[in-house]
């Protein structure tokens, strides 16, 4: 039981910190970018390409923690023989 | 064409070369729960990048600022959340229903990165060469 517990958190935790630390990552990029736009708009082009690389970097981050969290809670190795203990209790 | 055009260009071009390359490795070599996995993950992934793409490209330019005001924000955001959305459900009904494995799903998904990893190392080589002459 501690088990699946201990799976619950974790997954929570992983995809909340994962969350949080790219939702600040793509703030303060985007804040950069657009500042940078307003002030050269002739950079522009240059500002638009590294934004998109920056982008999907930071969202390929949060999209991992999403599939380790899913990973946790739905496909975990040992999660089929603790199931099957606890339904057995 | 810019230097730095020329990178999304070869990110893009590598990005789907990769995900060929990879879907037939895994096609040939793997059980079809990890090829598909590799093969969804690589899909589902190579999509947002373009959608991403195209999102920024046609709206952030100061034209496009000047000329769209409030519904810019909006336009920009709604489009993110609603592809952010239909992927992670996408990747939950994958996962959560066992019709891929895990791990060729995290291949699958490595595509983009792995391209831009590529883009760099390639920009780094140059760069290197170019000094040493």
């Amino acid at each position: 039981m501690e088990f699946l517990v201990g799976s619950v958190w974790a997954a929570g935790l992983a995809i909340g910190i994962a969350a949080f630390g790219c939702g600040i990552g793509q703030g303060l990029g985007l804040a950069g970018a657009m500042n940078g736009i307003s002030r050269n708009p002739e950079a522009a082009g240059k500002i638009q390409v590294n934004m998109l690389i920056g982008l999907a970097m930071i969202e390929s981050l949060c999209i991992y923690a999403l599939v380790v969290s899913l990973i946790l809670l739905y496909a975990h190795p040992a999660l089929k023989g603790t199931i099957a203990v606890v339904a057995a209790h | 064409m810019h230097d730095l055009q020329k990178i999304v260009v070869f990110v893009t071009k590598t990005n789907w070369l990769l995900f060929m390359v990879t879907s037939l490795l895994a096609w040939m070599t793997t059980p079809t729960d990890v090829s598909l996995g590799v093969l969804l993950g690589g899909l589902i992934v190579s999509v947002n990048f373009q959608l991403l793409k195209k999102t920024i490209l046609d709206n952030f330019c100061p034209e496009v600022v000047a000329v769209k005001g409030g519904s810019f924000v909006g336009n920009i955001l709604v489009k993110y959340y609603i592809r952010f959305v239909i992927s992670g459900v996408l990747i939950f009904l994958l996962i959560s229903n066992h019709i891929v494995h895990p791990l060729g799903l995290l291949v699958g998904l490595s595509v983009v990165v792995a391209s831009m990893f590529l883009a760099t190392m390639l920009e780094l080589t140059r760069l290197f060469f170019k000094e040493a002459v």
